[in-house]
């Protein structure tokens, strides 16, 4: 909740509320037609979770009618200078989660770590940023999966390492 | 079973013979623990194989090193980054975390190592002298009284609320909503999946825990260059081990603090299904009832960091005891060693510790050197560990983002579930940006499907009799227990007011 004018801006409060009371109506349609099995600890908790969302939302428009409060956004965008960052970093690792299916884990970590690290240092230290997302991707690589076998995904650089490996390379 | 006091000293000796094997496991564990998404149980399933060509009892004392330290390794970037390893080190980072943003991260790790230690030590000497007796808890702990212990826990969205009230409950109610997702126990009808097959078993912890607590922290951090004010900064580089025995010292001074959430710990780790997740909110609840400061909570209260961590410490020794006296694991651990001791021809049960006292009595022996040597050789990095708080937050993102969205991947190996830590990830930030508590979010989606799953057994077995869940005598004194419990803080609360007004 941030201050605009002497007026709190509440408009990224109602972000979870709504979020909530959308999801339980949708939850609600699920079950309509299910056995009472399915539907009793649900009903019990949405009947709860929606009646305290109206008490939120009477009370917020209280609020705004009042003249105390707004509908800003600020909460949640705050501090805008940030905002394209923020959505940068955001486009970025969703980025990585579509890319590591085929990247494999090492690749991919890296050039996340490549781009994150540059987009949150304004392109400066570029030399270091590099070979520090290569050390930490690297290490990743050889505690977690060369050492540990874990399940981590896998692609073209470990399949790589892995037959050279098995060539005796 | 009779207890075999005259062994206990040449045993203890016998294990702590074994420290080449204890100290590796420690740091091994330590470092599982602390990234989400890799527990001691994915850990020793990994390392199977080695286990299982290892003696005995040297897997054994392997296991249960890598156990102990794990619980404790959870708890490390729960106070440093705001990020639990484990889901029983959720409640850590209520008070820990408050402590590291005011320049005491040091301290708050050596307080967590003392509360764990000892916490854990003492639960395990519990454990050895009352085992015959603890053993049977598990018997009369069913439905009924399952529900009340889940109730416990989520009462303490109240607590968290307590601040604001509706925000808080509205937290603790979508999480609840959240983690009632997936087939109903019954009839297996797929609800809230939005069609998702991934979701059908229902909401998977850990991209839940990574993405409240991990995503929504990094991109939180960002907005800043360090996590750490410019004078937090200049405390932690100016601090030297004073700090570290400081933070011993507060730990040590509230030893009944420890011993009493560290028994809370004990007696929930000892009923199947529970956890030490349960047995922190617990513990976390319990403490700030009781407590002369409940006000002082979530701010980087001691005692607030001490629970959680000295019964998630607790719970190790308690997840064990039905293990090795019915034969019924008390958590996934235990059941890994449960399948190890198998393989190597280990029958267990009450015989387990007249034929093979060494392994009975083994495990505990194991766990209480384990325990010791961690108190002498984790405490004093502490002054190290904290030191990563100064790392850069440009840095520090985008490495908490890519090893805890893989560490997602890690138990049930799907995309979807990387995909979902970053929804938890965006709803974390929201919440945390607006005054939406995300630890009552979380405690709705830990409890929520445990206590549902509970609520219906106790219907379905009662013919959709209400009145069962006052039907048992223990669970009668349970209920009062948690009405005291949940009015306590009120009565206080009143009697301060009062006395504050009478001068």
């Amino acid at each position: 909740m941030n201050e605009t004018g002497g007026k709190k801006s509440i408009g990224g409060d109602f972000v979870i509320p709504v979020a909530a009371l959308v999801f339980t109506l949708y939850y609600f349609s699920t079950i309509i037609e299910s056995p009472w099995t399915a539907q009793v600890a649900a009903f019990f908790i949405g009947a709860i979770l929606i009646a305290l969302t109206l008490l939120f939302l009477v009370k917020s428009a209280i609020a705004i009618g009042r003249g105390q409060a707004d509908l800003g956004m600020n909460a949640v965008i705050a501090p805008t200078g940030l905002l394209a960052t923020r959505l940068g970093l955001l486009a970025i690792t969703a980025a990585y989660l579509v890319l590591i299916e085929w990247g494999g884990f090492t690749l991919t970590t890296f050039g996340f770590l490549l781009a994150a690290m540059l987009l949150l240092n304004r392109g400066q230290r570029a030399g270091f940023i590099t070979l520090f997302a290569l050390a930490v991707s690297l290490g990743g690589y050889l505690i977690f999966i060369l050492a540990f076998e874990t399940r981590f995904p896998r692609g073209p650089f470990e399949e790589l390492i892995q037959a050279a490996m098995q060539a005796g390379i | 079973m009779e207890l075999q006091l005259d062994l206990y000293g040449p045993l203890f000796l016998h294990t702590l013979s074994y420290w080449w094997v204890i100290v590796p496991s420690i740091f091994l564990g330590l470092l599982v623990g602390a990234i989400p998404g890799f527990s001691a149980a994915n850990t020793i399933i990994i390392l199977l194989p080695l286990t299982l060509v290892m003696d005995v009892e040297v897997g054994l004392i392997f296991m249960v090193a890598l156990y102990c330290s794990s619980r404790m390794g959870a708890g490390i970037p729960a106070i440093l980054v705001n990020i639990p390893g484990t889901a029983g080190a959720a409640a850590t980072p209520l008070d820990g975390y408050p402590m590291t943003k005011a320049g005491r991260g040091q301290q708050a790790l050596a307080m967590s190592f003392v509360a764990s230690s000892l916490g854990g030590l003492l639960t395990t000497v519990l454990a050895l002298m009352t085992m015959p007796w603890l053993a049977q808890v598990g018997y009369y702990m069913h439905s009924v009284e399952m529900i009340v212990v889940m109730l416990f826990g989520i009462s303490l969205i109240a607590s968290i609320a307590a601040r604001d009230t509706l925000k808080g409950l509205i937290a603790g109610f979508f999480g609840l909503m959240i983690g009632s997702i997936g087939a109903d126990h019954v009839y297996a009808t797929p609800r809230g999946t939005m069609g998702f097959l991934e979701l059908y078993d229902g909401v998977p912890l850990i991209p839940a825990l990574v993405g409240l607590f991990a995503v929504s922290e990094a991109f939180l951090i960002i907005e800043a260059q360090s996590i750490l004010s410019r004078h937090s900064r200049d405390l932690l580089k100016t601090a030297g081990w004073s700090a570290t025995l400081e933070g011993a010292r507060i730990a040590l001074a509230r030893w009944w603090h420890i011993t009493w959430n560290s028994i809370i710990g004990l007696v929930i780790g000892v009923i199947p299904g529970a956890g030490a997740s349960i047995a922190s909110f617990v513990a976390y609840q319990q403490s700030r009832t009781y407590s002369k400061t409940p006000e002082a909570y979530g701010t980087g209260h001691p005692e607030g960091l001490i629970a959680p961590e000295s019964a998630n410490n607790g719970v190790t020794a308690g997840t064990l005891i039905p293990l090795l006296i019915l034969g019924i694991p008390g958590g996934a651990t235990a059941a890994i060693m449960l399948v190890v001791m198998q393989y190597h021809g280990v029958i267990m049960g009450p015989h387990l510790f007249s034929d093979r006292p060494d392994l009975g009595y083994g495990v505990f022996m194991a766990m209480a050197v384990t325990y010791l040597i961690m108190s002498f050789t984790i405490l004093p990095l502490s002054r190290y560990m904290s030191k990563v708080t100064l790392v850069s937050t440009a840095y520090m993102a985008p490495i908490i983002i890519a090893f805890t969205l893989v560490g997602s991947f890690v138990p049930r190996e799907y995309m979807f579930d990387m995909a979902l830590g970053l929804v938890f990830g965006v709803i974390g930030y929201i919440a945390r940006k607006t005054g939406y508590h995300v630890a009552a979010i979380l405690i709705g989606v830990i409890l929520g499907p445990l206590l549902e799953q509970y609520f219906l057994r106790a219907l379905k077995m009662s013919e959709g009799d209400i009145s069962v869940l006052f039907s048992s005598s223990l669970g009668n004194v349970l209920w009062v227990a948690l009405f005291v419990t949940v009015l306590t803080p009120f009565a206080l609360d009143y009697k301060r007011r009062r006395r504050a007004a009478h001068g």
